[in-house]
């Protein structure tokens, strides 16, 4: 990737006596303080309202590498990709009103899903508040709902505390978006500079339970009696670094594993025990026998609807144990009999201890024997079809080329559930998907952030034509810092899963999902960057391997089947035992 | 069944925060039939939040879970009914 290409201009060292404070501008105490914070990248647009930062900004591009999208929305994306792949907090700039607001969708994207981001944003001059000025808007109030924290600074004074509470609001506990909202005159104030502390508790948060022995006593005690035993694991797993955890748990216990959406990459898809993806396109054996276990174990998971399917006919013959560090998740959805308010990792290593050496391979094999079913009716059609492309068969050569070691970032409909189910993820952090929000226009600004955080991997972002149109301008944004990232679109000429609910429920009647889609190929080019479209079978793998072996910016467009449907689907206010492997009859 | 509950919290005082406990409850649709926020005499910084609303046993406490988690909250208590409310409200009014 290119470097920023502003140059890099060291502020001018002010003559001042050996013995006076320094003096800075709160601008400036904002960056050392993002620095001091271990911050390298931050993805941004300039306004008004945060021009202060800006230029202070000119003068840190030996520190800070910022990355210029071509839209707020795109910062923010960028900043979860960033934050998914590497465990570390995300950032993201933006100015007043328009700029600030652009940030709400992913800001709910990142408290639904966990993803530690710190949103810095102008406002205007603080004795200009309440006045309707010119791009001001309560941001605030605004983002109260969708952020985990969020704080408006006056003062320069202010700033730094701020800064260092909204980083440990963000990375402790269950993680979140936080917001700081920076007036214009608190930007510009110059003020003694002062070290810069980070803050190490606040007095009223408290984000990591102490873990109750007799909890975990409990469950180890239902655990080791249990004969059909299931771990339901989410992305608390991946969050508290868990995997190994998971594992060592698993195959002590002889327990089988399935991930939820945002867990795929917590457990290995290679692994014995591994018994597949949960949830309304799920695999077949880890819905049915949710409805058949006796003891369900969900770990860093929220019993999310589209992995519970009917609420009221999920797992009633079961005990449940729930794991969380969110003590509100815990019996929110599914009534927990055994609660364990925890970090993951912390909880599995108490349970290793506790639990007994264990076998369960007769339940384990059921798992794989309607797994098998699925398999026919279902896998084998999608990666040996005829006709048009199929989604399932491009998403197979995917993981088959990058050994399923890519870190592959989808958006939200049919190509992501394709994803899910048959892209073979195999680390953590490696599977970076909009889960709760389902925000269409995630992908491509989050595989930005994901390659500035990883900046080893192969990112390879799988889109859909219809999301891959809400934020398309971030080719603008590979473009000019050459990121080498590779856009797989499948391209059904539909929004796919809405066409496919229109189909499956709503009498065949396609309203307002059909589109008529401009040359992508010539749009990518348009943007220097090198693209391909594949239409036949013959030419597809060839396709895939030349995407992989670029090491520039890609783009791949994959025509597949306008009306092909994802499958199994567990259809709206069925039970998940009642997951259907084909379109029913009518 | 809803009946009412008294939900006593005590918080950082600061200009949003009780602006993210009505969220709390709005975004659940609990019916808030009475609210007094105070300023603690002996500390501006602190503060607390008496409301008496109407709502299921469930929701109830699953909001108090929700009011828990907010960064500024210390602690919640959920009472039956409303002569908590009368009390903790008739005591604040007593202070001032």
């Amino acid at each position: 990737m290119d470097a920023l290409q502003t140059k890099v201009e060291p502020k001018p060292k002010a003559a001042v006596k050996e013995s006076s404070p320094e003096r800075i501008s709160g601008s400036e105490i904002l960056l050392r303080s993002l620095v001091e914070e271990g911050v390298e990248t931050i993805f941004g647009y300039p306004g008004g309202a945060i021009m202060p930062v800006y230029d202070a900004l000119y003068h840190y591009a030996d520190k800070l590498t910022h990355i210029l999208v071509r839209h707020e929305q795109g910062a923010v994306h960028a900043a979860q990709g960033f934050a998914r792949v590497s465990g570390k907090v995300g950032v993201a700039l933006a100015t007043s009103g328009p700029g600030a607001t652009n940030l709400v969708t992913g800001l709910g994207d990142a408290l639904i899903d966990s993803t530690p981001i710190v949103c810095i944003t102008g406002q205007v001059f603080a004795h200009l508040l309440g006045t309707d000025a010119f791009q001001e808007t309560d941001v605030v109030n605004t983002t109260i709902p969708v952020t985990k924290w969020n704080v408006q600074v006056t003062e320069a004074k202010d700033i730094a505390s701020a800064v260092a509470k909204a980083f440990y609001i963000a990375r402790t506990g269950r993680p979140g978006p936080v917001l700081v909202d920076i007036t214009k005159n608190a930007q510009n104030e110059i003020i003694d500079a002062a070290e810069y502390k980070k803050c190490e508790g606040i007095r009223t948060y408290r984000p990591r339970p102490v873990l109750q022995h007799a909890q975990v006593d409990e469950a180890a005690q239902l655990i080791n009696n249990a004969k059909k035993p299931y771990i339901l694991a989410g992305q608390g797993i991946i969050l508290s670094g868990a995997t190994k955890e998971l594992i060592a748990f698993s195959e002590k216990t002889g327990i089988p594993v399935a991930c939820t959406l945002l867990g795929l990459g917590g457990f290995p898809t290679d692994h014995p025990n591994y018994v597949g993806f949960l949830g309304m396109h799920g695999n077949y054996g880890p819905n049915v026998l949710t409805n058949e276990c006796d003891v369900l174990i969900g770990i860093g998971m929220r019993f999310d609807d589209r992995v519970t399917g009917n609420v009221s006919k999920y797992a009633k013959q079961a005990r449940v144990i729930h794991i969380d560090i969110d003590k509100a998740e815990i019996s929110k959805i599914i009534p927990a009999h055994v609660p364990v308010h925890a970090d993951a990792k912390e909880a599995l290593r108490a349970l290793i201890d506790k639990c007994k050496i264990n076998n369960h391979k007769d339940w384990l094999d059921k798992f794989h024997a309607l797994n098998e079913i699925e398999n026919d009716k279902i896998i084998q059609k999608e990666f040996n079809p005829s006709g048009p492309l199929v989604m399932g068969e491009v998403v197979h050569l995917l993981s088959e080329f990058t050994k399923g070691e890519a870190v592959v970032v989808t958006d939200v409909g049919q190509h992501q559930m394709t994803t899910a189910r048959y892209y073979e993820y195999k680390n953590p952090r490696t599977s970076i998907s909009s889960g709760g929000a389902g925000t269409m226009g995630f992908a491509l600004p989050a595989a930005i952030g994901a390659a500035y955080g990883a900046p080893s991997k192969q990112v390879v972002a799988v889109i859909g034509d219809g999301g891959y149109q809400m934020t398309i301008q971030e080719l603008g944004t590979i473009m000019q810092y050459k990121i080498p990232i590779k856009i797989l679109v499948l391209n059904n000429n539909f929004l796919g899963m809405v066409r496919q609910w229109q189909e499956l429920f709503h009498g065949k009647r396609y309203s307002f999902t059909e589109m008529d889609n401009p040359d992508f190929v010539k749009i990518a080019e348009a943007y220097r960057i090198k693209a391909n479209k594949v239409t036949k079978r013959e030419d597809l793998a060839a396709a895939i391997k030349e995407m992989l072996n670029s090491k520039d910016p890609y783009f791949l467009e994959a025509v597949v089947g306008k009306e092909d449907n994802v499958f199994p689907m567990v259809p709206a206010g069925a039970s998940v035992s009642d997951i259907l492997l084909e379109a029913p009859q009518k | 069944m809803k009946q009412d509950f008294t939900i006593e919290l005590s918080s950082d005082n600061n200009f949003s925060v009780l602006n993210r406990i009505i969220n709390i409850l709005n975004r659940r649709r609990v019916r808030i039939k009475k609210l007094m926020g105070f300023e603690d005499e002996n500390d501006f910084r602190r503060g607390g939040i008496i409301l008496l609303v109407h709502t299921t046993t469930d929701l109830a406490e699953k909001c108090k879970l929700q009011l828990e988690k907010l960064i500024e909250v210390d602690v919640v208590t959920v009472h039956d009914g409303s002569t908590a409310y009368i009390e903790l409200s008739e005591r604040i009014v007593d202070v001032d």
